[in-house]
């Protein structure tokens, strides 16, 4: 389809045995956007964005990124290897690997994936935690750091790996309510710069402030989508509006 | 009670079998050490083919669990018995060499290493099943995010799941040797002198029990201290996992 299309979902369906999570989602992405994908729990949101990558390969559709197909009709069997080497991701459970300290969390994956000696990784780490605030971290242990920490070192490690995308799977719905702002700080200036990044998330206001657009999703099928001030703002959905009343309430 | 404590705590015997018992003693560390190094690694790998993914592993899955239902079901020294009288008649008939049938490697006798290899093969069996239940209490999230970070299953296995695999089942793997190290005793029935033949080879000239009570003392020793650190790293991780920071992703 459209040749700037940087990630393309076309009729992804997904199914849990007999529980059918994903319903054909359709979604084009641009380089350097800013998705938020919103919806209530069970919505599938998750679930998409684990397809993207192929964490969870969909039943039946097509995923293309930088015009390559990944899965469905036309992949290579090099498909897997393709995504996860331009796409990273982060997670709501931080997912840190708890015997290694946050530079080595950050140096494993450029030593084994890409070959990096291991000054060249120790280096790009050390500015990457730097850059995440956490220049004074770099030798704790996981156990040692509280949620918000934990998660900008997550961040730290996929950006380590140098992505042309990134995921966010709800990475502050585990997090402290004081700790949140840190983590988005974070992922605010990654938007800034330009990233492209997908991000399924309940923080209404990041993603009015943050998102390009906003993607709603629910029983897995997109709802609507469009710029984030207007489906946001003035949606034009009846259960956009509905979730939103719920969310925003409190 | 002079009757008992002749019968068991005869120092004099003791003393003039000292150096027999003590010889003996280092025979049975020597089984214990090499034997135990030996089942770490196979029961290693034996656990990793066992959990090895994907339909075209399952022949080599299905082959790990038969194997360790089998050697887990059998008495020790059947198979010390299986693999001496196997292995010394097929070395007499020509159909395996002289130094792999009648093994004397690093100048120990035959019936040492015979117990080396029942010793390795029973034991593999357990503490693969040991292992196993180390990889499946590291959290789902830990391969997942590993994978996202473009590592393979391989590398996936060897730098994040086993190193924490390994963490949390040192001490059932301890329990393990602690058994291991009585169970090379045995060995003593395919005439190696080892502690406890030392001890009853006393006892047939004296028939006095002492030199095996010494014998007796000489496995508290070690065995006693292993069993307490073993408790100790038991309370430790249960105090971790209260505090709700052992594994911090989890």
């Amino acid at each position: 389809m459209s040749d700037q299309s940087f990630v393309s979902l076309r009729g992804i369906e997904k199914s849990f045995g007999d529980l059918e999570v994903l319903k054909g989602v359709d979604l084009e992405i641009r380089k350097g956007e800013v998705i938020c994908l919103l919806g209530p729990s069970g919505s599938g949101k998750s679930t998409l964005l684990r397809c993207i990558n192929l964490l969870e390969p969909p039943n039946s559709g097509i995923i293309m990124l930088e015009g390559k197909a990944i899965h469905g009709e036309g992949a290579d069997s090099d498909g897997v290897d393709f995504v996860r080497r331009r796409v990273g991701m982060v997670f709501q459970q931080f997912n840190l690997f708890p015997h290694m300290s946050a530079l080595e969390n950050v140096c494993v994956a450029q030593e084994t994936v890409l070959e990096r000696s291991s000054e060249e990784a120790r280096d790009k780490a050390t500015t990457l935690l730097e850059r995440v605030g956490l220049q004074e971290k770099v030798d704790e242990y996981p156990e040692r750091l509280s949620g918000g920490q934990q998660q900008r070192v997550a961040i730290a490690r996929a950006l380590a790996m140098d992505p042309h995308v990134m995921l966010f799977d709800e990475v502050t719905s585990a997090l402290d309510p004081e700790l949140v702002k840190e983590v988005l700080d974070v992922m605010r200036e990654l938007a800034e710069e330009g990233m492209t990044m997908i991000v399924v998330t309940h923080e209404i206001d990041f993603a009015r402030d943050v998102g390009d657009r906003v993607v709603f999703m629910d029983g897995g099928v997109v709802v609507e989508q469009g710029p984030s001030r207007q489906v946001l703002d003035s949606p034009s959905e009846e259960r956009t509006r509905e979730f939103l009343g719920l969310v925003l309430d409190h | 009670m002079d009757v008992i404590i002749q019968q068991y705590f005869d120092l004099t015997i003791i003393g003039e079998n000292f150096g027999l018992v003590l010889k003996g003693f280092w025979e049975t560390i020597q089984l214990s050490i090499i034997g135990g190094i030996l089942s770490l690694v196979w029961g290693l790998v034996l656990a990793l083919v066992r959990q090895l993914p994907g339909r075209a592993a399952k022949p080599l899955r299905g082959l790990a669990i038969a194997y360790i239902d089998a050697f887990r079901g059998i008495p020790m020294l059947l198979v010390l018995l299986l693999v001496s009288g196997g292995l010394g008649a097929f070395a007499a008939d020509g159909a395996i060499p002289q130094w792999l049938g009648i093994p004397r490697w690093f100048g120990k006798p035959d019936p040492f290493w015979y117990g080396i290899i029942a010793i390795t093969l029973t034991y593999g069996a357990y503490m693969a099943e040991v292992y196993r239940a180390g990889i499946e209490a590291v959290p789902r999230g830990q391969m997942e995010a590993a994978r996202s970070l473009g590592m393979s299953y391989g590398q996936s296995m060897r730098h994040v799941i086993v190193p924490q695999a390994v963490r949390k089942v040192i001490p059932p793997l301890l329990n393990d040797f602690i058994a291991l190290m009585k169970d090379t005793s045995l060995v003593s029935v395919i005439g190696f002198i080892e502690v406890v033949q030392a001890g009853q080879d006393v006892y047939q000239t004296t028939f006095n029990s002492s030199a095996l009570t010494f014998g007796a003392l000489l496995f508290l020793l070690v065995t006693i201290p292993l069993a307490r650190f073993v408790d100790r790293r038991i309370a430790g991780q249960q105090e971790r996992y209260s505090r709700g920071t052992a594994g911090a992703s989890a």
